[in-house]
């Protein structure tokens, strides 16, 4: 492989990273923004993010979105509907199950419900692909968009040796990813909501001196949180085929991300998504691509015994 | 309970019991179906097992138990269709391997708790299944061995194969019976209830972990080995699965963490549930199997979150013994101040020298310099906040002090492990007590007796003497949990004492007691320094100290305030303005 | 001694028989007191009395057993702990407990958060900014970021910005020099000046009492003296129960 070549490839690669990363920064906002308000770590986060994939699926095609907004735009449409939807399951999800075993009830339990929560999510996890088996079958599918067989050129470079292509479908994906974290991000600085759930999420027996329902912040921030989560996962739809085991391969990329990012950090947890991101594509330049996943797994086990605190997070305790 | 005299016969004698009935229900089925199902439940007992071992009584949630059971199966098929290998020899060296991955898994990741650790061990077995796909084995088929069908464990009547699982089942019974009832069982269980005070009651927190991990990846490694002859098939997502980890967690869940019968009971009752709902519904529900696991684990969670087994025990357990009589309190009468022997000029059993420590900007304890003389009863006290506790963590090796020397006789012990301070003689109680709250009273003191013991006898005549020492040997049987504040600090000190110190340092024994239960801990105290053990004991409040002690030391803000006899301490002025505020003298004067 | 116009005029806190603990364990036994409207109340005792654990009653985050609390009449027990603060009740909790990754103002700003707070925000703000002036001058910087007497400033600011009617004060110099104890002290009675009743908890008896209208003793869980601050400060029983000689 001649220098050029490898440039090519590096480039394309880095380029697909950063397109994908950005919606894992998407993702991994939802599982931070739940750990670090409720510090319950949701093992079904892949989950819901698969059920934000079927409704946007099934916005996209049975109630017709590509006629009201035009087949180029209508996927992404798809997506953001995604988002109430899922946070209304999300609410009731709390409420029915999650809200038992954690917040004052959880700190009533063994080791602060802790192992509860994991188990339970775990439970919800099994509950939601394996139910979600039934409901919309085994076979694979996708939202197709004229977008995501076509891409931009870039180049060529460097006389005519380098020409990058950079898919358009996974660049409106990032930036309206990316527009949401922003989003986020001002919910979270500026609005009342927003600081009471920040609040909640550093003291909460303080937060309730303030007159803050914790509870209600809670369900909330598990409810935003699976949202956010699942409008990730409608952006990656409409670039990749997805079946409803689909959650457990990214339920680690996202924790990956988080833990990268410090587990609890919003900002963090973008950053580290957006670097699984990039160790997913870049690593296939060096591995071959059945291996992208270990790499992620490696990187995340090697990140968790090294520096559990995270790359760019604030520190956190490893329990 | 009444289960004292047939602890030894009952556990064994239940397990046969329970394989004959097995056995014989397996053999009047002649349906090859259900004769699957029958070799499958204890298959997956048997991983109930080996999770249980871990992470039931060491209360360290493993995602990844699939890792140890998928090298064992692919071991198994791999050496029989490369080598020629039978399954009789290559299911034990499976058991082997997954060992050794159990241990290899287990150094890194024992550095990690809680959610980082259940994590952690989720990404083993699925970085494993993407190694294995890429490695080109998506389905291994194990080939058919017709001249010698034995040798190969293929036999014509499945029962075979569900006489051999059961033979694993109650192999691994036996053996977790057996630990559970032990020093191991004992230590691990411990380590889940309180890790820190587990270290600190000299159990070597990471040796036991690593055993236990060692042998559950084991027996997961044999019975992967032992399942991929039964299916005759091995495919990545199979054997590593995430259903694979969750059923053996789930199994465990169900039926009961920390007991042998837990992971039978739940395989026996889900096992078959799902895979007949399977079976019928399947074509219908494809993913029935996993709901009714989901459905399972959600439910026991929210009902009976220790599991079907405790919340019958528990039931049973109420109404059997609802009367163990508290008896009255003695009356309060204070106890005369018994004149001590004078320590001064003897040898010195702890010395510190210029120890500080800060966390962030905060100067926790700030170049502390004393010495403590064998066999005295040394008070420190001080307002909230002086660096009292942080003291005593710094002493028995819970944090590491940033500059300074501690010496414990004539050793300097700085970096040394909590557990390997507290063999050398240095025994703590906990401000906050920190019982094991599930175990019994007796079992709570056994743990901390296992330090010098050479056997579990010896571990529980130590125990004995320090029951009787303190005055619990009533309590014995009891629950920690349903104890007393007076109870659970007498418990702690029993605990303490059963590693036979030589230095006792008690973190706030006397906190939260009423007028006549200090005096009941006071006067145990003191006779436990009659017996020659040096006690350092931190208090807030000096009423009762003053009647204790026979020095003071006052920390505030971290540093050494004054030192000296009761009578002196109280009327120094730094110390009446610590306690009382400046304006005391001010205003008395 | 510094008195309020309105003293006994009207009961803001009133607890009776009260009993309250962790899990099986009672901490406070038939505890009664009562702050009236504009008074300065001070609870002292050595350290393990109850202190906190009264304050963490009041506040609901420690269930009661029995006995009753009433706020200005009415039943406080019946009222979710995270809607006591919007009848007019502010808990400054022991070791301040600021949000640390807020900054100076959001921490106020949820001060704020009852209606009360809101519709005089801008009041508030002015007039806490009088007070602790250094909270002005610090306020976009992260609350951890502040030093011990800071966060405790910001702690008592905080609990001031929700316009309350009594405020409850744990242990507000624990861990501070006694320089910065004293300014925190100055700063209370100030605050306390303006017309607002004061509950306040201290280790330090010589000076809570020295700025109370009224005191009580607390030992094991329960009130075993009660009365005119310069009669407590004469009791010998006082320096018993913290020095033991």
């Amino acid at each position: 492989m001649s220098a050029a070549q490898f440039a090519e490839n590096f480039l394309q690669a880095l380029s697909a990273g950063l397109l994908t990363g950005a919606v894992y920064g998407l993702m991994c906002v939802g599982l931070s923004l739940i750990f670090g308000v409720m510090r319950v770590i949701n093992f079904a986060q892949g989950d819901f993010m698969m059920l934000g994939m079927y409704v946007a699926y099934y916005a996209f095609g049975l109630f017709g979105a590509h006629l009201l907004f035009g087949a180029a735009l209508a996927p992404y449409v798809a997506a953001l509907i995604a988002g109430p939807v899922i946070f209304i399951a999300g609410l009731l999800v709390h409420k029915l199950l999650v809200s038992r075993v954690s917040g004052m009830r959880g700190s009533a339990l063994e080791s602060e419900g802790h192992y509860a929560q994991l188990i339970l999510t775990l439970g919800i996890a099994l509950v939601i692909q394996n139910g979600g088996l039934w409901v919309f079958g085994s076979a694979p599918v996708s939202i197709t968009t004229p977008l995501s067989s076509s891409a931009w050129e870039i180049g060529p470079l460097h006389g005519d040796l380098i020409s990058i292509f950079v898919n358009q479908g996974q660049t409106v994906a990032a930036v309206i990813a990316v527009l949401a974290v922003l989003g986020f991000v001002l919910l979270m600085g500026r609005s009342r909501l927003g600081k009471s759930l920040r609040a909640a999420a550093d003291n909460p027996e303080a937060a309730i001196y303030m007159g803050i329902d914790v509870d209600r912040a809670h369900r909330l921030a598990f409810g935003f949180g699976v949202a956010i989560t699942a409008i990730g996962g409608g952006l990656l739809a409409s670039s990749y085929p997805f079946q409803p085991y689909v959650g457990l391969e990214y339920v680690i990329v996202m924790y990956a991300g988080v833990v990268l990012g410090g587990l609890g950090s919003v900002a963090g947890a973008f950053f580290g998504g957006l670097t699984i991101g990039l160790v997913q594509q870049l690593s296939t330049l060096v591995l071959p691509n059945q291996l992208q996943n270990t790499a992620i797994f490696v990187v995340f086990l090697v990140i968790v015994l090294l520096r559990p605190q995270g790359l760019f997070g604030r520190a956190a305790r490893r329990t | 309970m009444k289960t004292s005299n047939r602890k030894l016969a009952g556990p064994g004698l239940a397990i046969i019991l329970f394989g004959i009935v097995y056995a014989a229900v397996t053999g009047f089925i002649s349906n090859s179906y259900y004769q699957l199902i029958m070799t499958v439940v204890p298959v997956w007992a048997v991983m109930g097992l080996s999770w249980n071992l871990l992470s039931g009584y060491s209360g360290l949630v493993s995602f990844g138990h699939a890792a140890f059971f998928g090298l064992g199966a692919y071991f198994v098929a791999l050496a029989q269709i490369h080598w020629g290998l039978t399954p009789w020899i290559g299911i034990p060296l499976a058991g082997v391997l997954g060992g050794i991955a159990g241990l290899v898994v287990g150094l890194p990741t024992f550095r990690l708790r809680g959610h980082y650790f259940a994590l952690a061990m989720l990404a083993y077995p699925l970085a494993l299944l993407y190694v294995f796909e890429w490695l080109g084995y998506q389905e291994l088929t194990l080939p058919m061995q017709r001249e010698a069908p034995m040798l190969a464990m293929q036999f014509a009547d499945h029962r075979v194969h569900a006489f051999l699982a059961l033979a694993l089942m109650l192999g691994a019974m036996a053996l977790t019976s057996r630990l559970e009832r032990a020093r191991f069982g004992l230590s691990l269980v411990a380590i889940k209830q309180d890790e820190a005070a587990a270290e600190a009651a000299g159990i070597n927190t990471l040796a036991w972990k690593l055993k236990a991990i060692t042998l559950s990846g084991a027996m997961a490694g044999a019975i992967g080995g032992f399942y991929a002859v039964v299916l005759l098939v091995v495919t990545p997502p199979a054997v590593f699965g995430m259903l694979v980890s969750a059923q053996a967690l789930i199994v465990a869940m169900f039926g009961g963490v920390g007991t042998v019968w837990g992971p039978v009971i739940g395989a026996v009752v889900l096992v078959p549930l799902s895979e007949i709902l399977h079976a019928r519904l399947g074509n219908v529900i494809p993913g029935i199997q996993g709901v009714v696991y989901g459905i399972a684990i959600v439910a026991v969670i929210l009902l009976a979150p220790e599991g079907v087994f405790w919340k019958m025990k528990d039931l049973l357990f109420r109404r059997a013994t609802k009367s163990v009589p508290t008896p009255p309190a003695a009356a309060a009468v204070p106890l005369p101040i018994t004149a001590r022997p004078d320590h001064a000029g003897k040898s010195v059993i702890l010395e510190l020298r210029n120890v500080s420590k800060a966390f962030g900007g905060l100067k926790a304890v700030q170049d502390v310099s004393f010495d403590v003389a064998n066999g005295e009863i040394l008070g420190i006290i001080g307002p909230n906040g002086a660096g009292k506790t942080t003291l005593f963590n710094l002493l028995n090796g819970f944090i590491v002090p940033d500059q300074g020397e501690v010496r414990f006789e004539g050793r300097d012990i700085v970096g040394d492990k909590p557990y390997r301070i507290c063999t050398a003689g240095v025994g703590r109680t906990f401000q906050v007590v920190r019982p094991f709250r599930r175990m019994t009273v007796e079992q709570n003191v056994i743990a901390g007796a296992f330090v010098h013991a050479a056997s579990d006898d010896a571990a529980r005549a130590t125990a004995r003497e320090a029951l009787v020492e303190v005055g619990l040997d009533r309590h014995a049987q009891r629950l920690a949990g349903g104890l007393t504040n007076k109870e659970l600090r007498l418990l702690e000190l029993a605990r303490a004492l059963a590693g036979r110190p030589k230095l006792l340092l008690l973190d706030e024994t006397l906190a939260g007691l009423g007028g006549g239960d200090v005096e009941e801990v006071i006067a145990v105290v003191r006779k436990l320094a009659a017996k020659g053990i040096t006690i350092v004991i931190i208090e807030h409040t000096m009423p009762a100290m003053v009647r204790l002690v026979d020095r003071f030391i006052v920390l505030d803000h971290g540093a050494v305030l004054a030192t000296g006899l009761p009578a002196e301490v109280t009327r120094n002025e730094a110390v009446i303005d610590a306690y009382l505020g400046k304006r005391w003298r001010a205003e008395s004067a | 001694m510094p008195t309020s116009a309105s003293a006994g005029e009207r009961k803001v806190l009133e607890i009776t028989g009260l009993e309250a603990g962790y899990g099986g364990i009672p901490v406070l036994h038939d505890v009664a007191l009562r702050v009236d409207a504009g008074e300065f109340v001070a609870i002292v005792g050595p350290n393990g009395a109850g202190k906190s654990t009264l304050f963490k009653t009041i506040s609901g985050i420690v269930a009661a057993r029995s006995g009753s609390i009433r706020f200005e009449g009415a039943d406080l027990l019946a009222v979710p702990p995270a809607a006591r603060p919007h009848l007019g009740l502010a808990h400054v909790p022991e070791g301040r407990q600021v949000f640390p990754s807020l900054t100076v103002l959001e921490n106020l700003e949820m001060g704020a958060y009852t209606e009360a707070g809101r519709r005089t925000w801008k009041d508030n703000l002015e007039k806490i900014h009088a007070w602790f002036p250094v909270l002005a001058e610090r306020s976009k910087a992260a609350a951890g970021s502040l030093s011990g007497g800071q966060q405790q400033m910001l702690a008592i600011a905080r609990g001031l910005a929700s316009s309350p009617r009594l405020l409850l004060l744990d242990e507000p110099s624990m861990g501070l020099a006694p320089s910065t104890a004293d300014e925190i002290f100055e700063r209370i009675v100030a605050i306390h000046q303006a017309g607002l009743a004061v509950l306040l908890v201290e280790q330090r008896v010589a000076e809570a009492l020295h700025y109370a209208d009224r005191g009580y003793v607390l030992e094991a869980g329960r009130i075993v003296l009660q009365g005119a601050p310069r009669a407590l400060r004469s009791d010998d029983r006082v320096r018993q129960a913290y020095l033991g000689m």
